[in-house]
């Protein structure tokens, strides 16, 4: 749980957002830009949920343990989620289906990473 | 989506209500997940905060759960959840101004869901407004209407 791997998930996170809304704006659909931006998304997710979890086996404590894997294993859902979710709709709304878990998502990092700093700070 | 016939004569915002749709699964998921770790952990604490926040966590699963299957039941469903959660984020709201004793702990409604950029005390107008739009949508036209042809041309006027 660093700034280093949070500050790229925020911005993959922002530009899913975006290019999300600019869909349903444009009067599409989601196309391969959104399902490519998901994708990275997830992989920085699951990195970051490796990561934390291998330094929680090791010797980190965090006073919020329950609410921080809570957070790490939830965040992990929403862009699978979202994705399946708006690939299902078939109108040009797809886009901001999609925006509004990737939304969560650039929120949720960074509360992860509070609960982080208060254990290891 | 099995439902798909129920809602195959709903009006065009039905894409919109798939937005409402994800915000209120991220809503359940937040709301459910926090719920979850406070009444595991500290129960006791404030016993009243923490069953709010399941209660909210399920309201939401409801409400999206409704306006997914739409038709009858579901609107019904989904109007009631609105309207428990819009009561619920306006009382619990002023209770945890009033009251800061009974929530010693963030809720998600707590502060009019202050913590959560506000977005608890909008998701429930937003999802009335939607639920009254298209109730008026489909009771305006006829049931089973056949697809719409263009309005018939009055002649142009004699000048």
């Amino acid at each position: 749980m660093t700034t280093a791997l949070v500050v790229p998930t925020t911005v993959v996170a922002a530009l899913l957002t975006v290019a999300g809304i600019a869909s349903t704006a444009a009067r599409r659909r989601i196309g391969l830009v959104h399902l490519v931006l998901a994708g990275v998304l997830e992989a920085l997710l699951v990195v970051q949920a490796v990561r934390a979890g291998v330094r929680l086996a090791g010797d980190a404590e965090l006073p919020e343990m329950a609410t921080f894997l809570g957070y790490l294993a939830g965040v992990l859902l929403l862009p699978a989620a979202g994705v399946l979710f708006a690939r299902t709709e078939t109108s040009r709304w797809a886009g901001t289906v999609l925006a509004v878990p990737a939304a969560a998502v650039a929120v949720m990092v960074w509360r992860l990473l509070q609960l982080w700093e208060a254990g290891s700070g | 989506m099995a439902e798909r016939r129920a809602t195959a004569d709903a009006p065009p915002a039905e894409g919109l209500g798939r937005v409402l749709v994800a915000l209120y699964g991220v809503f359940a998921l937040a709301a459910g997940a926090r719920a979850a770790v406070q009444l595991a952990t500290r129960f006791s604490e404030a016993p009243l905060a923490y069953l709010l926040s399941a209660v909210a966590a399920v309201v939401y699963l409801a409400a999206a759960a409704g306006l997914l299957r739409g038709g009858r039941g579901g609107r019904r469903t989904a109007l009631v959840a609105c309207a428990v959660e819009l009561a619920g984020v306006l009382v619990v709201g002023v209770l945890s101004l009033a009251d800061r004793a009974a929530f010693p702990d963030e809720t998600v409604w707590s502060g009019f869901g202050q913590g959560y950029g506000y977005v608890p005390l909008v998701l429930p107008v937003l999802g009335l407004l939607y639920l009254r739009a298209q109730g008026r949508a489909q009771k305006s036209p006829p049931p089973k209407s056949p697809p719409k042809s263009p309005p018939p041309k009055s002649p142009p006027p004699p000048s």
